[in-house]
């Protein structure tokens, strides 16, 4: 359903843009302008949406921005600098169909990217000539256009792509949003390339080129590096938890099943980004304290399950990255309020929904009750034992999967 | 290590810093008398705190490709600041960044020294090698930069930045080996690695310096970005890296907390490892793959029941399949973890034999040969096993643990790794295991004081596994 809304948003952005870039690339043939650079430039757009750079948020950025704002510093009229832009941007439509493994991907890919590249191509642009003749050096009226044009290009894209996202997906779109903010660095990489190119071409020639493409080249394998390294460790952190479950101390795949609900939830009620890779950890590692029970005078002892969330948040704790992942772990078992009492502002939310997740898996996979029965469990226990806003929530995530009517 | 060998080293130091930092100095002092201070101080300021920031956050990265982006700010520098004073402000520049603040804190004084005096002499090098590029006659050359052939600066900053490499290189190694001595210099004996993308960045830097030189005070806030942005991806890839390591470091360490006897076995057999490691020669990739083999070696053992493990009595045949069976739990576990898969594949043979007998991980048969790797990884299990106490002994001496590794090279253990393992051990100078021959009564004592001690730290440190207590019979087997 949403699917096909955002088809026919691509569809419709896609369709100004080709009616905009034939009005400009009339008027920039009649006028006589420079239409061979126009169309280097086009060209050199629509190829860069082939390449693409991973961000911190785990998504990636294509590098048609990048050519997007050497063509806005180096063509003459802000025409020149639309004709280029939109032709670019109906080949790159053709580019990410081309490579993207889903259309739905592309699609919304394409709507946050050309709406914000516009945008970028008309304040830039616009900039350079309400400054041309000021007192200004004409590299720094350029470099102005550019640092004003990227911060309306930059919190455009980031709108664009939460509400895009809120279509696509039903996430929250603070979470989309704080998402999309993430990928500062990358995009100032992929901005300075573009300046550094437009600014010294004229000036360095064919120099430009690794000017503007070296810096970009380095940072580039560091954030491919960085974006490796970050999904070995969610790897580890995976294989470590599921010791417990190897050894058959739990019950198998209940960690895995509890993060993902947990993730879904997280999402849905609007965590920021890095709070729900923290909520990720902790739900696969909440049970992680069972490793305890290979020991003889434990199982004589007994023990409750507040004692296995303190040792596995003192096991979890030993890594100095996990600090407060180990906290969440520790409280997990924290009802939300206890009767009579006041609210407990201190226990924090990724806890809460852990608890509601796993309680939840409990329920459907071990007691093998239906997902409706499963739900009724959490509801009765709201309001005392799990929060009701998560408990809400998990009822509309249940919904989206498709798991119970919506 | 003995006191003579300490009072060799301390000499060393102070002869090695004394002389390159008067070297220092001496450069310095050359140069102030031959150019003048560059004129734009505030550009030169610029730059230096730049330069000052990079030394003193420099990012570990395990191949050393992209250590830190230092050398591309000298470059920058140099060609921005233009060859009538370049070389004065970079080597000042250099000066600056030598003495970073951890070496005071700690209260080092031969690291900075040494340090002053070796970046110096570097950089007054390499921005020489640069100038004497940009000035050489032919086509192009000119006095000033802003005349001169882009090719001139393109060509120079790369030179001048290998000279940088090689100059430095050669430096920190005659320092290593005079200090160390020779086997602490193994791992860094691949300046190849190091030197090529060095060229690459110092190129870029000099590429850089002339964009400024073009379009002005305009590119200085964009090379800032290329400088931080370039920074911030490699800082934050090494912190991810280190996170992940010390994240499995942690997690083992408390897993075998709850047992006294595997307590801090992983720690050791991961130090012994990269010791044999660089006995043998190993560079620094190699030494990373060993050690985390060695981190995940045991993984597997932690999902075995713990009775198994305490065992005081031989084990029956069915018990011992069980306990093999933890060689292939860490392939299960870490099945998923990409990265890891070359180390499992070491891990998961460390109880294999040298002619190809004891217990194989998946994909090898009986009679293969373990790598390399399995068979230090297996050393160096062996030796922390017999050195330290277990379930059903007390600790044994180091030379006993030395006359059982050599009795079985050349069928259990490969002889090269044997003896590889026992020099480097009688290099370092550390001593494991019991001290002194016992009766199995007084090891029992001694084991039980021992346990007490153990109890005692870990109320004070909140830990509350329980733990075992020693074994009543002890036997020597």
């Amino acid at each position: 359903m949403a699917e096909s809304r955002l088809h026919r948003l691509s569809l419709i952005v896609l369709g100004a843009i080709t009616v905009l870039g034939a009005a400009a690339v009339v008027f920039v043939v009649r006028s006589g302008e420079v239409w061979s650079a126009t169309l280097f430039w086009a060209i050199a757009i629509a190829g860069m949406h082939y390449l693409s750079v991973p961000t911190p948020s785990g998504k990636h950025i294509n590098l048609a921005i990048g050519p997007a704002v050497a063509a806005a510093i180096l063509l003459p009229s802000t025409l020149a600098v639309m004709a280029a832009y939109s032709v670019g941007l109906v080949g790159g439509w053709a580019v990410l169909r081309w490579r993207s493994n889903t259309d739905r991907d592309a699609d919304s890919d394409y709507v946050a990217e050309s709406i914000s590249m516009v945008a970028f191509g008309v304040v830039a642009s616009s900039g350079l000539t309400g400054l041309s003749g000021s007192s200004l050096p004409l590299a720094w009226e350029q470099l102005l256009s550019v640092i004003v044009g990227g911060s309306v290009w930059f919190v455009l894209r980031a709108l664009v792509s939460a509400w895009v996202g809120t279509e696509r997906d039903d996430l929250a779109s603070r979470y989309l949003w704080l998402l999309a903010l993430e990928d500062w660095t990358v995009a100032l990489a992929i901005f300075t390339g573009g300046a550094l190119f437009g600014m010294t071409w004229p000036l360095m020639g064919i120099w430009a080129f690794p000017v503007a493409i070296l810096p970009y080249a380095f940072s580039h394998l560091a954030f491919v590096r960085y974006d490796s390294t970050r999904i070995t460790y969610g790897q580890m952190i995976r294989a470590l938890a599921q010791i417990p479950e190897v050894a058959d101390l739990a019950p198998r795949g209940h960690s895995t099943r509890t993060a993902d609900l947990a993730v879904s939830m997280a999402r849905e009620i609007g965590l920021h980004p890095n709070e729900v890779t923290e909520l990720e950890y902790a739900a696969l590692m909440h049970d992680v304290g069972r490793i305890t029970l290979t020991e003889p005078a434990i199982l004589k002892a007994g023990y409750t399950d507040e004692d296995i969330a303190r040792w596995g948040a003192q096991i979890i704790a030993e890594a100095p990255y996990l600090q407060e992942v180990s906290e969440y772990v520790r409280v997990q078992h924290s009802p939300f309020r206890r009767p009579g009492e006041a609210l407990d502002p201190d226990v924090p939310m990724i806890s809460k929904i852990i608890k509601v997740a796993s309680a939840y898996d409990q329920a459907v996979h071990e007691m093998h009750l239906s997902p409706l029965e499963g739900l009724e469990r959490i509801h009765r226990g709201s309001a005392y034992d799990f929060d009701p806003e998560v408990s809400a929530s998990l009822r509309r995530v249940l919904a989206q999967r498709g798991v119970i009517a919506a | 290590m003995s006191r003579a060998a300490v009072q060799r080293q301390h000499r060393a130091k102070i002869q090695l810093a004394a002389g390159l930092g008067a070297l220092g100095v001496a450069v310095l002092a050359a140069l102030f008398w031959l150019q003048p201070f560059p004129d734009q101080v505030w550009l030169w300021a610029l730059f230096t705190v730049a330069f000052v920031y990079f030394e003193w956050n420099a990012v570990e990265v395990n191949d050393r490709l992209f250590a830190s982006p230092s050398i591309m700010v000298l470059l920058t520098a140099a060609v921005a600041i233009g060859p009538e004073s370049a070389m004065l402000g970079v080597a000042t520049m250099a000066a600056l960044g030598a003495v970073v603040p951890a070496d005071i804190q700690q209260r080092r004084w031969f690291q900075p020294i040494a340090n002053f005096g070796q970046m110096t002499v570097t950089a007054a090098l390499s921005t020489g090698t640069l100038v004497a590029v940009l000035m050489l006659p032919g086509p192009g050359s000119a006095a000033g930069f802003e005349q001169a052939d882009l090719w001139r600066i393109a060509v120079g900053s790369a030179l001048a930045a290998s000279v940088y490499g090689v100059v430095q290189y050669r430096l920190v190694l005659f320092a290593v080996s005079r200090v160390y001595g020779r086997l602490e210099v193994r791992p860094w004996s691949h300046i190849g690695a190091i030197l090529l993308p060095m060229t690459g960045m110092g190129f870029l830097g000099g590429l850089l310096g002339a964009t400024y030189l073009v379009i002005g005070t305009a590119a200085l806030p964009l090379i800032a970005v290329v400088f931080f942005v370039g920074y911030m991806a490699f800082e934050s890839y090494a912190r991810l890296r280190e996170a992940q390591e010390s994240t499995i470091r942690g997690f083992i360490k408390a897993l075998e907390a709850k047992d006294l006897y595997t307590r801090g076995h992983t720690e050791r057999v991961a130090r012994f490892t990269e010791m044999i490691g660089k006995q043998m020669g190993f560079d620094g990739t190699q030494l990373e793959r060993l050690r985390w083999a060695a981190l995940i070696h045991d993984v597997g053992k932690l999902a075995v029941p713990r009775e198994l493990i305490r065992k005081r009595s031989r084990l029956t045949d069915e018990e011992h399949e069980t306990m093999q069976t933890h060689v292939h739990f860490v392939e299960e576990l870490l099945e998923e973890v990409d990265f890891l898969q070359p180390m499992i594949e070491i891990a998961s043979n460390h109880h294999a034999h040298y002619d190809g007998n004891g217990y194989h991980g998946t994909g090898h048969e009986h009679g293969d040969m373990p790598s390399k790797e399995a068979c230090i990884l297996a050393v160096a299990d062996t030796f922390d096993a017999i050195t330290s106490t277990r379930s059903y002994r007390v600790a044994l001496t180091q030379p006993y643990a030395y006359a059982e590794l050599r009795r079985h090279a050349g069928s259990q253990f490969d002889p090269e790794v044997v003896e590889a393992f026992i020099e480097g051990m009688e290099n370092s100078g550390h001593r494991y295991g019991s001290k002194v021959e016992l009766t199995d009564e007084e090891a029992r004592d001694i084991a039980e004081e021992g346990l007490e001690a153990i109890r005692v730290a870990d109320q004070i440190h909140g830990r509350d596994f329980p733990l075992a207590p020693i074994a009543k019979d002890v036997d020597n087997g």
